[in-house]
């Protein structure tokens, strides 16, 4: 009795943030399993359908090359982000003039909204007015206006946009990440008469390693989940080419109608999509952890 | 002086000068990279900048760098105009009661992980953390919007406060973290006097807890202050609760909008711009929090 | 700031707290939330209005606000203008049952808000009169024997083409075929070369909004369903759309249509035709009044009928409307509510909607009595001969891309159309069948249907 007493305060403290979290996190996740098992619009009857909106699924092409567009995006997202905030990181931890400046430059991006940026990049990436197109021509670079937001290249003008927006935050972790690094290894290392490169190789990449670990994490995961600014720039467009998953389930719920025609909401099919969409994220997840637990091993 | 030892000489000059134009190369290179990271990362903000400032024929056309006329006007008529005074408040409003519920609930939770034992601890640590790895996306919003419509608070701003307090489990591990630094001497001997747990929290750890109390509240307002789909779905049928994000990607849409480029421009300055006061305020409180949630 | 914030934060939490040694777990709640927020005498009747509508936004605003002044049942009309995102904003209002009490309802939509429920019926406020001046139409705004709506305008779809850069290509009229419409692009291109214009263009951001106002039309004017679904048959039959998709993508592969309309919102696109970047493309009859405030047009402009797909017209090109106004099945002030779309009703407003261009009436007692619209680009838009009141094809939920999606896809990539079309045919017709088996759709075959005898019924 006593030892519940005791235990009981605790309890009372983390009750308000318990009962936030189950009632407007966890109930929707329970809401959806439900519903995947529905045919259901938003209005009128729900029909209990099995497994129907399953076998609907693994024949909707659109929703697999969302599943790959969204692996594309978030492989070019890491490939341009995490090198450049290495790169930075490394060059900024050293004592260069002007540091703190150029660090809350990079920085400077991560604070602002990415729908935000959007807008602004809408005009920047635009292929009949837009900003890029007009210094490109104006300088010879191009000949014609590049069609930034057209099949071929938006895929990669949202990739660009998303690392604009994400290698600040990144460097400065792995900042704080090289801090921590003693520096009579490096010093010892110089006294072997390793150069710049060596020591790079040899000593902080293998030091940086839980730290680069944990970014490459937050990384996939961000990139994963992240459709806000492909949402204002495309919506998906055009046919499909930036359509990521979460960007796909969020059309299943909120349709994209248009004056003429009113399309419908298909919350039943969409609870089926989020629900498999959040099985992909997590099973990339567990892959990436148990990868980086096996390169500890061997490190 | 033989000329074994000048040859040597000039060897080893040769090899300095050598030596210091790699070096020099090496810098001019890295100097360079520098910039051009810092050009193409400033690039979009200050077009943004000025672009609010021109005219939005000179916008359309695009044959300029700087205004050719400043058109300072063009704040004020997005500040009337195009609702930007409501949107403003609005986002104010979420913002600082987000964040100043999300403190509230996280750190008393966080005191109650670290200090104390209770009832269900591990079930509450699992659940936060998963809550931060699983999602299923757009699905929640529509129960979330359900039990907001039962709740009555579908017709006001509360609705989004409240969802955005319930995403709290990164201030949560944030302020777990801190909490650790601070001494459990100084609890203990409150609690010997007889405080209660509450007074202790209140009068104790909280104030002891504000640095990472700041660093905690500004990220949480940077999510609330940002957040577009959220806002987005809840005040779609209710313009006058929209929020600085929502407004202004919906000026895309507007009623004469798409030509009115200065005003998406002159919105966009506006709405980046509490950030970047705070920012420049509070910039070694960013850097320390995105560097402290390393350790969290 | 930091500490301003912990301050606060402590305040906050003092509040209600008692000091050390007490028993702390009293558990006072003060939830002594202020309930009583200005519950003073409702002296106006608040109704809100909402729309979709912007070309005529200018003349509606001022309608209301005379209404909002004059009107003796101290009613106050709020009136507000979505934009794309109506549809959706209409959605999530019912679902949060705050719906506005009187809304716009359009051809394509009324049989959906009809099914969800969204519209009260409105024959127990029609008088004798007014059932005698507005037409009934099953489907478009009667369903079930009830009437939930009236006819005010109806919009045409047409051909909107740059007369300036037309002269400078040297081509004297619009084109009438495909095959003609291809060629004109590629000569408008040509000629717009030195000030950046090109011959075509369509707002494919949404691939649906794009083919509803184009190919849609074309198909209609030459004999098939504009939402490919066949009333002979009462099935999904997409074989029509073929030729218009061929010649989309010859277009397309030309370079004769805008660089980046893979992106383009109607409204930059009519931002560019203002401009003059732009040489022909196709709408509905609103495109006036928006050119006449919104985007004032710096070029000569008109409108065409739609080319046909071989040339010849064997259909007719739809007219759309039937419906303005619609009460909320929802609204707790539906008297007030009538009294206002009565108003709007009226004969006056009516014509001068007419004659101020904003749409052409449906309402033939205000065809016989108003003069002919005045406003630049009008004509063109007039219904002819070959304009008609189409039935409504049904609503379905097809799985995996919509038909739009998939010709626009063909048209940026290629491919084999043969199959797509196929494809289509097979999801539309799975789709539809399902519905009907649910009970959501209701439609017959009906083997004497003839396209060709739709047009005329409104000829100006």
């Amino acid at each position: 009795m006593r030892n519940l007493k005791q235990k009981l305060p605790g309890f009372w403290f983390s009750l308000p943030s318990l009962v936030l979290t189950l009632i407007f996190s966890v109930y929707p996740i329970g809401w959806a399993m439900r519903y995947m098992f529905y045919d259901y619009k938003g209005y009128g009857t729900e029909r209990f359908v099995g497994l129907d909106n399953f076998v609907r699924l693994l024949s909707d092409e659109a929703y697999w090359n969302s599943v790959v567009n969204t692996f594309v995006y978030a492989g070019g997202k890491l490939a341009i982000t995490l090198p450049l905030s290495l790169i930075l990181a490394v060059i900024l931890n050293r004592g260069i003039r002007g540091k703190g400046f150029l660090r809350g430059v990079y920085f400077l991006p991560t604070i602002i909204s990415a729908s935000v940026m959007s807008v602004v990049f809408f005009t920047v990436f635009n292929s009949y007015n837009g900003v890029l197109n007009q210094l490109l021509v104006r300088y010879g670079i191009v000949e014609r206006n590049v069609d930034w937001l057209g099949v071929d290249k938006a895929m990669l003008t949202v990739i660009l946009i998303a690392a604009w927006g994400a290698i600040g935050n990144y460097m400065l972790l792995l900042i704080a990440g090289l801090q921590s690094i003693p520096d009579d290894i490096y010093e010892s290392a110089s006294l072997d008469g390793a150069n710049a490169w060596q020591k790079f190789i040899y000593v902080t990449i293998p030091m940086l390693g839980p730290v680069l670990q944990m970014v490459i994490m937050l990384a996939i995961i961000n990139s994963l989940k992240g459709y806000e600014s492909i949402m204002v720039l495309t919506e998906g467009g055009p046919i499909g080419k930036t359509e990521v998953m979460f960007m796909y389930v969020y059309k299943l719920f909120f349709p994209i109608s248009t004056s003429s025609n009113s399309m419908e909401q298909q919350l039943g099919y969409g609870s089926a999509v989020g629900f498999v969409t959040a099985i992909i994220v997590g099973v990339v997840t567990l892959f990436y952890f148990r990868l980086s637990k096996r390169l500890n091993q061997v490190h | 002086m033989t000329t074994k030892t000048i040859k040597l000489r000039q060897a080893k000059t040769s090899a300095v000068t050598s030596r210091s134009l790699v070096s020099m190369l090496t810098k001019v290179a890295l100097w360079g990279f520098l910039v051009i990271m810092a050009v193409l990362i400033l690039f979009p903000i200050v077009i943004a900048f000025l672009g609010s400032f021109k005219s939005n024929a000179e916008l359309t056309a695009g044959s300029t760098f700087l205004p050719k006329v400043w058109h300072p006007s063009n704040y004020a008529d997005v500040w009337k105009l195009a609702n930007f005074s409501r949107y403003t408040w609005n986002s104010v409003f979420v913002s600082v009661f987000a964040t100043a519920g999300t403190l509230l609930i996280a750190s008393i939770s966080a005191y109650a992980v670290d200090r104390m034992d209770f009832l269900g601890k591990k079930f509450y640590v699992g659940l936060q953390a998963s809550t931060m790895f699983i999602s299923i996306g757009a699905v929640v919003l529509r129960p979330q919007f359900e039990l907001m419509v039962g709740l009555n608070l579908q017709t006001s701003l509360w609705a989004v406060i409240i969802i955005l307090v319930s995403g709290h489990a990164s201030t949560y591990f944030i302020l777990v973290s801190f909490m650790r630094g601070i001494p459990r001497e100084l609890d203990e001997a409150a609690m010997i006097d007889g405080c209660s747990r509450l007074w202790i929290y209140s009068r104790i750890v909280l104030p002891l807890l504000a640095p990472g109390l700041g660093v905690a509240g500004l990220f949480a307002f940077r999510h609330a202050w940002n957040e577009y789909i959220l806002p987005l779905v809840f005040t779609m049928s209710q313009p006058n609760l929209q929020v600085l994000t929502v407004g202004l990607a919906s000026l895309r849409y507007g009623i004469s909008a798409a030509s009115q480029t200065h005003y998406m421009m002159g919105g966009a300055v506006l709405s980046m711009l509490p950030m970047l006061v705070a920012y420049v305020v509070a910039n070694k409180s960013f850097m320390q929090m995105t560097a402290g949630s390393i350790k969290g | 700031m930091k500490k301003s914030m912990a301050v606060s934060l402590g305040l906050v939490l003092s509040v209600g707290l008692t000091a050390c040694s007490s028993n702390a777990s009293n558990g006072s709640s003060t939830d002594q939330l202020s309930q009583s927020t200005g519950a003073g005498a409702q002296e106006k009747t608040k109704i809100s209005y909402w729309t979709i509508d912007r070309h005529d936004s200018d003349y509606i605003k001022q309608v209301i606000d005379e209404f909002n002044a004059t009107n003796t049942d101290n009613i106050e009309v709020e009136y507000v203008v979505k934009a794309d995102d109506y549809a959706q904003a209409l959605d999530l209002s019912f679902a949060a049952n705050q719906a506005p009490d009187v809304f716009r309802v359009k051809e394509g939509t009324i049989q959906t808000y009809y099914k969800k429920g969204y519209m009260a019926p409105i024959d127990e406020y029609l008088t004798d009169a007014q059932k005698q001046e507005f037409m009934v139409m099953p489907n478009l705004n009667q369903f079930d024997g009830k009437m939930y709506s009236l006819p005010n305008y109806g919009s045409t779809m047409r051909l909107i083409y740059n007369k300036d850069l037309f002269d400078k290509a040297g081509i004297q009229n619009p084109p009438t075929s495909l095959a003609e419409m291809v060629e004109d692009a590629k000569l408008l291109t040509e000629a717009g070369k030195d000030i950046g214009a090109y011959g075509f263009a369509l707002p494919f951001k949404s691939p649906n909004s794009a083919w509803d106002r184009s190919a849609r039309v074309i198909a209609e004017l030459s004999g098939y369903g504009g939402f490919g679904f066949d009333f002979k048959t009462a099935q999904y039959d997409f074989t029509g759309f073929k030729e218009i998709a061929k010649a989309f993508k010859q277009m397309y592969d030309d370079g004769s249509a805008l660089p980046g309309m893979e992106a383009l919102d109607i409204d930059p696109l009519r931002a560019q035709f203002a401009e003059g970047k732009i040489g022909m493309y196709m709408s509905y009859s609103s495109e006036p009044g928006v050119y006449k405030s919104q985007f004032p047009a710096k070029i000569n402009w008109a409108a065409a009928p739609v080319p046909t797909i071989d040339g010849t017209v064997k259909g007719a090109s739809g007219f759309l409307g039937g419906q303005w106004l619609a009460i909320s099945a929802n609204s707790d002030k539906k008297d007030a509510a009538w009294k206002f779309i009565n108003y709007m009703y009226g004969d006056q407003i009516l014509q001068d909607y007419h004659e101020q261009g904003y749409g052409i009436s449906m309402v033939s007692q205000i065809i016989a009595k108003a003069k002919q619209p005045d406003i630049n680009g009008i004509e063109g838009f007039l219904p002819n001969k070959d304009d008609g009141v189409w039935p409504i094809k049904p609503t379905v939920n097809v799985e995996g891309a919509g038909y739009q999606e998939t010709f626009f896809k063909y048209m940026l990539q290629g491919g084999d159309l043969d199959k797509e079309v196929e494809d289509l045919n097979t999801r539309y017709n799975a789709a539809f069948a399902k519905a009907i088996e649910t009970g959501d759709v209701e439609i017959e075959a009906d083997p004497g249907f003839d396209p060709t005898k739709l047009g005329g019924a409104f000829a100006q």
